[in-house]
């Protein structure tokens, strides 16, 4: 079998912007007039609610796209029939695209990969200058830190330094690469307390990989709901390490009470459950990615071309994932060796490991999550004011 | 995969099933529940499989009660008007009173099978009562059948077509099936013959239509070529329906010869005027509601010179139909959209400004009813949603007859048995779906009720082709 993945990424990086989006367009006009789709996800809808597509359309419409392939595999225009339709490759291929073209603009690096090594690497310099330069033991106050505490390795005050100066750049880029974006979609609704809130809703329990209840027709060509389970286990054990950080926090400034936490404790049941998730559904995902590219080539006469996600996305997918699964052992890891010798090292390599992707994530996959959310908060805040017109004249075959 | 088949020659099967669509799928499901080994022959690859039951997404059953998905009820008499209102009404009484009343029980038993549902698709809302939509369409289904298929060790070969069946007596021996592997003789016990149509076989056409048929546009795969049926004829089988007989809507002309399937359909009609070669209008385009007349439109630009005709409307209705998937032509004026058409701009002008001044003032425009918004002295006349045509952009779009299927196949027997010419039917060679089709259609056409012709007979088909090879 041939490697399509790198054929496929030479295609793609050949052709320009104006023709990934042309090719969307052409395949979501063709969508806008069959409509068979419209049970599966959240795109086909909002595509009926538009007749002429603008980029910022398509951009909107190719990030509420979760790239569940159930429209693929629905498709009597796949390949080989001459219309060749592939949404989920040409909506994949638009977004990998516009998550480079909302990043901020800077003088130097211009491109995204040396603006990652630029932030990676200056992370870890700030890191070994303020943390390991400082040193720990003795320097969070007058009391020694405790056995596996982890000032002892790292001054608290220069935990603080580091930590703080990177999430707020993180946040920074972010924000403003989500600002770009909003514009460009031409976003509303995030004053709408309901839009925000089934937006929300919508994410949390990743409604739009439902598939109309059948799951993602991924990988190959069976529903199954194992991505929807695993991305949860990815998106909530996240979410449950940022409440263990911000929960060791409070004991620690508020309560008084520093670390090392006991294991029937906030800090350590959130982490454990967090890191556990994580690490569930990293390797889930990885797996499920390894085996969808493994599916059969458009050469086989058994099937068509499989919906390939766009492989320069698909890299970025792989690259985030074994990020946040390296995160989570290297932060389990400290948990377990807490009393042992290895437990410096170890917390140096998760603390290094967290630094580099706090530096980075503005520039990677992570930012699927800011863009997927502000297309949900659109999509929902549309709705309302749609159905309202659509009271006041009722289009009887729109 | 499931183990090797024994080779076709150690042992008949006891069911062969050809074609692999709805009906056929249907059929082979239905015969494995008493029939041990069953083979569908589907002369598609993987890829392009399911023939026109791709291009689907609704099935029109009775229910006598509402739900989610077909909100209100839609009782067997009702459907039985509706079919009765559609170009001749019934072809054969019984047999059309018999599918009607079997299609309550159709819905259950595609859920059953895998099938999933969704509510009414966003602009079919004349359709959401009576019609019962599957998720994802007409693929999603056929990809669903074959998951149950495989479960129930349905065997299925793909890119085999059936060339012929071999008989001793009334009795069916043998299929000529046509593979990669060259043709082979496939023996059964019982065929059920779901093959399809002839829509495709350009040549058949023409002999009812003559040159007319060469200007017709095949929504569904050129693979539906009528062979099983031409071969069913020459073994004596009865033919049943009408010859002319067929569903045919109106399409973008820039469609593809062949399976251009829904994208291509237009539903301007009963918001525009529509003119033909000459410029001339020629039929009411506000008769009815768009579901009961869309399937009339084919068939009326069959009947216009050149097989073309073209809709054209204003910014004002722009929005209230499915954006047409190849655009329209725009222009500042009538008569730009014409020259645009290559029509004679003048007379183009002259009938629109001619319609415009019959278009009684005053009623209340509301595409979601018959309005009564209609012209006056007009011949003929536009019934309802009748505006002038008179804010610019004004837009065009070139329609030709996109046909779906054909109607004239076999006559069957209450079993789905294969009459024959002689008055008797074959022992065990059936039909169902688009090939019997002609036994329940007669010249109009009912959105949906392929489908459950389709899912009735194969049933009833699968069934007694099972009781026939025991």
């Amino acid at each position: 079998m041939s490697e399509p993945d790198a054929a496929g990424a030479g295609a793609a990086a050949a052709v320009p912007l104006a023709g990934l989006f042309a090719e969307a367009d052409r395949q979501l006009t063709i969508c806008n007039a069959c409509r068979y789709c419209e049970g599966y996800c959240a795109v086909f809808p909002a595509l009926e609610r538009r007749r002429d597509l603008t980029s910022g359309d398509i951009t909107h419409l190719a990030d509420l796209c979760h790239d569940c392939r159930d429209c693929y595999t629905a498709c009597m225009y796949v390949p080989p029939h001459e219309f060749a339709l592939n949404l989920p490759a040409a909506l994949s291929a638009v977004r990998r695209d516009t998550y480079d073209e909302y990043l901020p603009r800077v003088p130097w690096p211009r491109t995204r990969r040396g603006a990652m090594l630029a932030a990676g690497l200056a992370a870890l310099a700030i890191l070994a200058v303020l943390g390991f330069a400082v040193g720990g033991a003795g320097g969070a106050g007058a009391a020694a830190p405790a056995a596996g505490s982890p000032y002892r390795v790292i001054a608290y005050p220069a935990l603080v330094a580091v930590f703080g100066l990177l999430a707020a750049w993180s946040v920074v880029v972010m924000a403003l690469s989500a600002a770009r974006y909003w514009r460009a979609t031409n976003g509303r609704g995030l004053a709408s307390p309901a839009a925000l809130a089934a937006a929300l809703r919508q994410a949390a329990t990743l409604r739009n990989l439902r598939g109309g209840g059948a799951g993602c027709s991924y990988p190959g060509d069976e529903p199954s709901g194992a991505r929807r389970r695993l991305h949860g286990f990815v998106a909530w054990g996240f979410a449950a390490c940022v409440a263990s950080t911000v929960a060791a926090a409070i004991s620690q400034d508020f309560a008084g009470d520093p670390p090392p936490y006991p294991v029937l404790s906030a800090p350590v049941l959130l982490g454990v459950a967090g890191g556990a998730g994580l690490v569930i559904g990293c390797a889930g995902l990885l797996a499920l990615r390894r085996a969808d590219g493994r599916q059969p080539a458009g050469d086989d006469p058994a099937h068509s071309d499989p919906a390939r996600e766009d492989p320069a996305l698909a890299r970025r997918g792989y690259a985030l994932l074994t990020g946040l699964l390296l995160l989570a052992v290297s932060g389990l890891l400290t948990l377990v060796l807490r009393d042992t010798a290895a437990f410096g090292p170890v917390l140096v390599v998760h603390l290094a490991a967290v630094a580099a992707c706090f530096a980075i994530a503005p520039y990677t996959k992570f930012m699927h999550a800011v863009y997927r959310f502000l297309a949900l908060v659109r999509d929902r805040a549309e709705i309302p004011q749609k159905s309202l017109a659509a009271a006041a004249g009722r289009r009887p075959y729109a | 995969m499931s183990a090797p088949e024994p080779s076709p020659e150690s042992a008949p099967w006891d069911v062969v099933v050809i074609g692999g669509g709805n009906a056929g799928l249907v059929a082979a499901l239905t015969a494995r529940e008493s029939a041990s080994r069953v083979l569908l022959l589907e002369r598609a690859p993987v890829a392009l499989r399911g023939g026109n039951t791709r291009h689907t997404r609704n099935v029109r059953c009775v229910h006598d009660t509402g739900d989610v998905y077909t909100p209100g009820a839609y009782t067997y008499d009702e459907l039985w008007c509706d079919l009765c209102a559609v170009g001749d009404g019934p072809a054969d009484e019984d047999l059309a009173s018999l599918t009607v009343r079997e299609s309550a029980s159709v819905p259950g038993w595609m859920t059953s099978h895998g099938i999933r549902w969704q509510p009414p698709l966003t602009g079919t809302l004349h359709l959401g009562r009576t019609n019962r939509f599957f998720l994802g369409g007409g693929k999603a289904l056929v990809n669903s059948y074959h998951r149950a298929a495989a479960a129930a060790c349905v065997t299925v070969w793909y890119d085999r077509t059936a060339e012929d069946l071999e008989f001793t007596e009334h009795r069916c021996t043998a299929v000529v099936v046509s593979g990669p592997g060259g043709t082979e003789r496939i023996e059964a016990r019982a065929v059920v013959c779901a093959s399809g149509g002839f829509e495709a076989n350009i040549g058949w056409l023409r002999q009812y239509w003559g040159s007319a048929a060469d200007n017709f546009l095949v929504r569904g795969p050129a693979t539906n070529d009528g062979r099983v049926l031409a071969a069913l004829y020459a073994l004596g089988a009865e033919p049943a329906g009408q010859e002319r007989g067929f569903h045919s809507v109106a399409i973008d002309a820039r469609s593809p010869r062949f399976d251009g399937g829904i994208a291509t359909r237009l539903d301007s009609i009963p918001f525009s005027v529509v003119v033909n070669a000459r410029g001339e209008r020629f039929y009411d385009e506000g008769e009815e509601l768009w579901p009961k007349r869309y399937a009339i439109w084919g068939r009326n630009i069959a009947g216009q010179p050149g097989q073309i005709a073209y809709s054209i409307w204003d910014s004002k209705v722009n929005d209230l139909f499915l954006p047409p998937m190849y655009g329209p032509v725009a222009a500042a004026s009538v008569a730009g959209v014409a020259a645009e058409l290559g029509l004679d701009a003048d007379a183009v002008a002259a009938t629109v400004a001619e319609y415009n001044k019959a278009v009684v003032a005053g009623s209340s425009f509301d595409p979601s009813r018959l309005d009564g918004c209609r012209t006056d002295g007009l011949t003929p006349p536009k019934s309802n949603w009748a505006q002038p045509i008179d804010t610019p952009p004004f837009y065009g779009i070139a329609m030709r007859p996109g046909i779906t299927f054909t109607f004239m196949g076999v006559r069957v027997t209450r079993e789905a048995r294969v009459r024959t010419v002689e008055g008797g039917a074959f022992r065990n060679v059936f039909a169902a779906g688009e090939i019997m089709s002609g036994n329940v259609l007669s010249s109009g056409y009912l959105g949906g009720f392929g489908l459950t012709i389709g899912t009735v007979w194969g049933r009833i088909a699968g069934a007694a082709a099972a009781r026939a090879a025991s």
